[in-house]
């Protein structure tokens, strides 16, 4: 049975009678990086802040780790972290003197534990300097550090790459992943879409405050809908005709200098490969492409316009 | 759960900030500065004759009292020349030399300095909310696995601890500075006050100086609670610290306006100032005592604390 660590209940916000967040639900299980994507002014900050107790719930219902939010703010917080948009910290004391101020109120944060946390965030060189020294990346690193201190089994980061340089967001991703294999159900929000895609196991796609799908994040072999483009030097228009008669049923395009194939076997890539090859067509390079969730996402969100053309299918 | 822990996170805030300790040292740095310069500037041939210093002016007082009443000058001023010429006449008669100091005469006139530390309290109390949503350090406070209100309530006791403790910083500096400076004795010494039937009547310094102690934490109590509601409604810290010193300032010119009025007793501020009523009635105000004056303050202060703690639980967090 899967555990659900987090989960949303008919989530409702409004605010001056505009509904900013439309019934929403959606479960988080043990373990996963589960991603909340969707443009600006979707609705995932305002979602996120209702899950952390930021903002007060109009309707609905928000559980973690089986306590209400609405009815048992302190039990549910316990064993959540949270970094809401960029780290606010106090810029007139320390790195350490900021993290005690958190080690110091939430429960069993041991000296040891402090250290280890300063060490997993590289930031030791730094600790007893005065915040106000810090880099943004410093300061995002530090931000992680007082989320993780408690060692929370729900960690909740709202655009947490925001800032960060590419160094950055590469470790952030490796730490996330670190924490969601030992049992941490992470959520993060973002409108970066190949950052989510990268990062996350589960994406929920969010438009005008409504849920619109959930989509898992495959390995691409098991994707439907992979495209191989081929890369030839010379006659392309020679090299189709090549492919058509390996297989007359072959879905081949031309674009530019490059043939693309509808296929999911690398064996077949392979063979397509060696008859190009065979016929004296000149193959400079092969790539294999997966229908990006971006595509998805724009195809969903932008192609049509109204939400209430595109089905809704939840994966669970 | 741990609330104390979080009183202790606001404490060490209160007092990783540097301003924290110049707001303590400036007082201190004044009192030590007056008790010098009076040492220096002081002509002890002045103190030894003081009977025929004093006589001096009792003939100077009754000399402009005339005048003033010839020309019919402000009453409170004939009043105040008319208590100060038999304040003198008793001391003369009486042998209390006005110009004696020892630790308890500087700190009786050392008094003043707690509208200092008002001061002082206002910018740590009008901050101490304000700053944290202007940071946004808030978020990182609220998204802990405490009410809103234990949150609040630690920020409160803080900055009242904090007021408290300034002030006996500022009280034992006062008592040491003026001991050092004229002796710890004293304890028996006398001051002169004019009862409202116009009797001259002789009071323990120690006395006053322990009550202006006393009445001192409830003033602060109430300022703090003022400042801090300012705090909260205020998301910015500049903006509430600027409101709070305005409030404190036009608040007391208003109550000076409107002192004939007779419901400006009823008013925050024309009970702010509690020192004046030790030795009985307000001059300014009248009708005031310091049983009415205390109980005024209490509703004010519940009444703002509810309004604060009312805002901040309901408050929806967008910065």
């Amino acid at each position: 049975m899967t555990t659900h660590t987090l989960e949303l209940k008919n989530l409702t916000k409004k605010i001056k009678g505009k509904t900013i967040v439309d019934d929403l639900s959606f479960s988080v299980r043990e373990g996963e990086i589960f991603g909340l994507l969707g443009p600006n002014g979707a609705g995932k900050t305002t979602t996120i802040r209702m899950i952390v107790g930021l903002i007060s719930i109009t309707d609905g219902d928000v559980l973690i780790n089986g306590d209400n939010l609405r009815g048992n703010f302190e039990k549910a917080m316990e064993r959540v972290g949270a970094i809401v948009e960029n780290p606010q910290l106090y810029d007139y004391m320390t790195g350490y003197k900021n993290l005690m101020q958190y080690a110091r109120i939430m429960p069993d944060v041991t000296k040891e534990r402090i250290d280890e946390v300063i060490e997993l965030v590289d930031l030791k060189y730094a600790i007893n300097d005065k915040v106000k020294t810090y880099s943004l990346g410093m300061r995002q690193r530090l931000g992680v550090a007082q989320a993780l201190l408690h060692k929370p089994n729900v960690l909740i980061l709202d655009e947490p790459t925001n800032g960060l340089d590419p160094q950055g967001i590469y470790d952030l991703r490796n730490y996330l992943r670190l924490l969601a294999n030992n049992g941490t159900s992470v959520v993060v929000s973002s409108h970066m879409l190949a950052e989510m895609q990268m990062m996350c196991d589960r994406v929920a796609i969010i438009q005008h405050g409504k849920l619109v799908r959930i989509d898992e994040i495959m390995n691409q072999e098991h994707e439907a809908d992979v495209k191989v483009h081929f890369q030839i030097e010379g006659d392309v228009t020679q090299a189709k005709q090549v492919l058509f008669n390996l297989n007359e049923d072959l879905n081949v395009t031309e674009s530019g200098q490059e043939l693309i194939v509808q296929t999911a076997d690398v064996r077949f890539i392979a063979e397509v490969n060696k008859q190009l090859v065979l016929a004296g067509v000149l193959v400079v390079g092969i790539q294999r492409k997966t229908k990006t969730l971006e595509e998805r996402f724009l195809e969903m969100t932008k192609k049509g316009g109204d939400l209430n053309e595109v089905a809704v299918p939840v994966n669970e | 759960m741990k609330w104390l822990s979080l009183l202790t996170n606001e404490w060490i805030k209160i007092f990783s900030r540097t301003r924290t300790w110049i707001f303590l040292a400036i007082p201190i740095v004044i009192i030590i500065g007056i008790a010098v310069y009076d040492k220096v500037t002081t002509d002890v041939e002045v103190n030894e004759n003081w009977k025929q210093e004093l006589t001096q002016t009792v003939k100077d007082d009754q000399k402009a009292l005339d005048d003033a009443k010839k020309n019919g000058d402000n009453a409170i001023y004939i009043d105040s020349l008319e208590s100060a010429i038999k304040q003198n006449e008793y001391a003369i008669a009486n042998d209390i030399s006005p110009y004696e100091t020892t630790a308890w005469q500087f700190m009786k006139d050392m008094a003043w300095i707690s509208s200092f530390i008002g001061l002082f309290v206002i910018v740590v109390a009008s901050d101490i909310v304000s700053n944290e949503f202007a940071k946004g350090t808030i978020k990182m406070l609220l998204i802990r696995p405490y009410s809103r209100w234990k949150i609040l309530l630690s920020k409160f006791i803080a900055t009242l601890a904090f007021a408290f403790v300034m002030w006996l910083v500022v009280i034992v500096a006062t008592w040491l500075v003026g001991g050092l400076a004229y002796g710890f004795g004293g304890m028996d010494q006398s001051y002169l006050i004019t009862t409202e039937d116009g009797q001259v009547k002789e009071r323990l310094i120690v006395e006053y100086v322990f009550a202006n102690i006393g009445v001192e934490f409830i003033e602060l109590t109430a300022l703090v609670a003022m400042s801090f509601m300012i705090s909260t409604l205020f998301m910015s810290n500049s903006v509430a610290i600027g409101v709070a010193m305005f409030t404190l300032f036009a608040g007391n010119t208003i109550v000076m306006l409107l002192a004939t009025k007779d419901w400006v007793i009823y008013t925050l501020f024309a009970n702010m100032d509690l020192s004046v009523l030790i030795d009985g009635q307000n001059q300014m105000v009248k009708d005031l005592t310091l049983p009415f004056s205390i109980s005024v303050l209490a509703v004010y202060t519940a009444i703002m604390l509810a309004i604060t703690f009312t805002v901040f639980q309901k408050r929806d967090v967008k910065a």
